[in-house]
């Protein structure tokens, strides 16, 4: 069969270009002064003034990674870290400007937001345009706001947590983002409160040679639980745009989160994100991620098991495409007795495309009995491709159960040749178990998602296959 | 005194897992090599030769640089072996530290010329209590249609640095089999590495390590499949007690070109006391479509009482 050969996926929804208009868009670079102005216009209260100072700091001292994607093209000269756009916060869709509205409504969120979610809050470069929740979660006591009237009406907790999950001198690019946060997400369940229906926080970055550093911060209170959904996506630009976002997530003692992540940026984003979990006695977190997009990408979401018998499970894909470098993974620490992990990730690499699977699992000496079990799987669809398995296992206690496994292969002749004997082209064959393959993840997502996964997956395949 | 930093794994990953390389602290390098004499060696045929014009040293990977320089400069015993009989004979090559011979400083390269079988089995043991310094390279190269088994042991005292730098390259329908039995040194480092180019080629490696007292296993394990149709299978189990430590770092490296080709690797640790700690690293590297990688690596308590596993 002739292979059909498309240069550039038309990305159709997720390629919107609005014009760069803009409230206010600082300088590019990153300067003392320029900090100090970001504090001015988001009116820092004076302990988040400092502590930007301090993260610059930090930022200054810490050294690139010496290890994983090269990040070389990355020039902080050239980014401007904060863009406030042409519209207030908002809690009705109407009042949002008309070309942003229309942009979050071919992405398709004021719909989710009527069938299948319980709140929404929407950014728009560096500031949160929209954000609403359903007025029974309100009565409840849940909050869900963005992270400034966060800051402004729920101080003394927002001080007791923020990067405190992630310390600011975890890596030079939290370091970035603890100079330069702006918007984000804020989340308290209170103690017993279960949030049944999704919230779901959607970032999109407009404008160009400019940087998304939002803060996700949710604590989910005692015997509380919460699934919690994240959308990115950015118009496509010549030049390099960059995501440094922090997600700290506080799962208290018999809690559950579930965080569901669709990553979709452009393919000249540089996706330095960061993401963690503190996790108490009995609690559970589990990760569900899906990454599409991005140029670069370096994400490995973290769960630290604090509390006797918590438990985090991960479920991820990458799909790697031409010109991109997904170097992602998964990290957890058992830090009590009679914890347990379990992770299954997945990634496909085509045209050109490079995945990478990078992991830690460390089991420390107080961890005893603890479980964990990894497995991961490679898909090659072509011989110009790259695809790594890069996992650290470190065990400190002989009472404790694990196990590690990865693949790596290509679909299967004997597959594609069984299906196409029941009729099936060979093209759709490959498709078809290509999304079988993806399955394991997609089934773990309420079927909105699923679906817009599921079309992902057929976008990145279109002239892939064949 | 000396600090060196020996085994850097192929490819680097984050810095704090400190697993990238290990660091030897405080370790006395002898400058003044005496030739070793208390090495004892068989051979079954005199088809196979022996002689001491074993070349120098360019390794692709190699333990470390300053000591491979050290073997380059400075080696007590070489032996450069060319394998030319067809029947699976044995070479046994003992090598005996004692107060006489306390630092081994050794250069062996093997040649398996074409169709050629043989048996080699390399053992590295120590008479007295003492401090000795072990730091040996090991190159075998098996020309085509060539088969290779190699056994190596280390038997040597827990007072002992033990540096082994081990390189093999195998062409087309060769073969090189190693058996390893790693059960000596203070701390015991070994820098493995393949380079299969040939076609159906293989490179299989069965590996036993049991560490006590302080004992720091570091394995350095890379295998590189070039060829097409080529296979590895990388086998690696042992048991950590007291207070050892063990790194395991295995890498299967698909180069663009190794159509066909298939590498396994299964690590597996059973950990009899509460204060031993392992870090594995197994990668799977590739670059070709066609091909199946597999790795495994697992650990847990033992089911048994440990005397049982364990005889001191």
């Amino acid at each position: 069969m002739k292979k059909t050969e498309i240069e550039e996926i038309n990305r159709n929804i997720y390629n919107i270009k609005n014009k760069d208009e803009y409230d206010y868009k600082i300088k590019k670079g990153l300067t003392p002064e320029i900090i100090e102005e970001i504090s001015n216009q988001k009116h820092d209260p004076k302990w988040m003034r400092e502590f930007r100072k301090k993260a610059l700091q930090v930022y200054n001292k810490l050294e690139l990674p010496k290890w994983g994607p090269d990040l070389s093209e990355l020039d902080m000269n050239e980014i401007a870290t904060y863009v406030r756009p042409k519209s207030k916060l908002n809690n009705s869709w109407e009042d949002v400007p008309e070309d942003i509205k229309n942009t979050f409504d071919k992405l398709g969120i004021p719909e989710a937001e009527k069938t299948s979610l319980s709140g929404v809050g929407a950014q728009y470069d560096s500031e949160v345009v929209y954000h609403s929740m359903r007025e029974e979660l309100i009565k409840q006591g849940v909050i869900y706001t963005d992270m400034e009237t966060a800051i402004k009406e729920y101080e003394d907790i927002v001080k007791k947590h923020f990067m405190k999950c992630v310390p600011v001198n975890d890596h030079k690019f939290v370091a970035l983002h603890g100079a330069v946060w702006s918007g984000g997400s804020f989340v308290y369940v209170p103690k017993g409160v279960k949030v049944d229906i999704p919230l779901q926080s959607y970032f999109r970055l407009n404008s160009p040679e400019s940087g998304q550093f939002e803060h996700t911060l949710i604590i989910v209170e005692e015997g509380a639980s919460l699934h919690f959904i994240e959308g990115c996506s950015a118009p496509k630009y010549n030049k390099i745009n960059l995501h440094a976002g922090c997600v700290e997530l506080y799962v208290k003692d018999n809690a559950y989160l579930r965080y569901s992540t669709i990553e979709n940026w452009s393919k000249n984003m540089l996706n330095l994100n960061t993401k963690k979990a503190i996790v108490g006695k009995n609690a559970q977190v589990d990760w569900i991620s899906g990454s599409f997009g991005s140029k670069i990408s370096m994400l490995y979401p973290m769960s630290i098991l604090n509390g006797e018998g918590a438990k985090t499970e991960f479920t991820g894909i990458s799909f790697a495409g031409k010109g991109q470098n997904l170097d992602n993974g998964f990290k957890v620490v058992h830090n009590a007795p009679n914890t347990s992990s379990v992770v299954n990730a997945k990634s496909i690499s085509k045209n050109g495309g490079i995945c990478t699977y990078r992991s830690s699992v460390k089991i420390n000496e107080n961890a005893e009995n603890s479980k964990s079990s990894v497995s991961c799987e490679s898909l090659m669809l072509d011989n110009i491709s790259k695809s790594d398995t890069i996992p650290v296992n470190e065990i400190k206690t002989d009472k404790v159960e694990f196990s590690h496994e990865a693949k790596i292969g290509k679909i299967s002749d004997k597959t594609i040749f069984y299906l196409m004997s029941r009729g099936i082209s060979e093209e759709d064959a490959k498709a078809m178990i290509v999304r079988g393959f993806a399955y394991p993840i997609s089934k773990e997502l309420p079927v909105e998602y699923a679906v817009e996964m599921n079309n992902l997956i057929n976008l990145e395949l279109e002239g892939a296959i064949g | 005194m000396k600090e060196l930093t020996l085994n850097e794994t192929p490819v680097r990953t984050a810095k704090n897992y400190n697993i990238n390389d290990i660091k030897i602290k405080e370790i006395k390098i002898p400058e003044k090599i005496e030739k070793f004499k208390n090495v004892i060696i068989k051979k079954e045929t005199d088809k196979d030769t022996i002689n001491e014009n074993s070349s120098k040293l360019k390794l692709s990977y190699g333990i470390g640089k300053e000591l491979i320089e050290q073997i380059n400069k400075n080696s007590n015993n070489n032996e450069k072996i060319t394998i030319n009989s067809k029947t699976n004979k044995k070479i046994i090559i003992q090598y005996k530290l004692n107060k006489e011979n306390i630092n081994l400083i050794e250069n062996i390269e093997i040649i398996a010329k074409e169709n050629t079988k043989s048996n080699i089995i390399i053992k590295y043991e120590s008479e007295e209590d003492l401090k000795y310094y072990h730091n040996g390279a090991i190159r075998i190269k098996s020309e085509e249609n060539s088969e290779v088994n190699v056994t190596l042991i280390n038997y040597l005292n827990k007072n002992t640095y033990n540096f082994l730098s081990i390189e093999n390259e195998i062409e087309n329908n060769s073969k090189i089999n190693y058996n390893i039995i790693d059960f000596g040194g203070k701390s015991s480092i070994t820098n493995f590495y393949t380079n299969i180019k040939g076609n159906n080629a293989q490179n299989n490696i069965n590996t036993i390590y049991i560490g006590n007292e302080n004992q720091l296993i570091d394995l350095n394990y890379i295998v590189e499949l070039r060829g097409e149709k080529a296979k590895t299978n990388i086998e690696v189990q042992g048991a950590l007690k007291d207070n050892a430590v063990k790194h395991f770092k295995g890498t299967i490296d698909f180069k663009k070109g190794s159509k066909k080709s298939k590498g396994n690797e299964n690590e597996f640790c059973m950990l009899l006391s509460e204060k031993a700690k392992l870090i594995a690293l197994p990668m799977l590297l590739c670059s070709e479509e066609d091909v199946e990688g597999n790795h495994s690596s697992s650990s847990r308590k033992s089911r048994c009482k440990p005397d049982f596993l364990y005889n001191e």
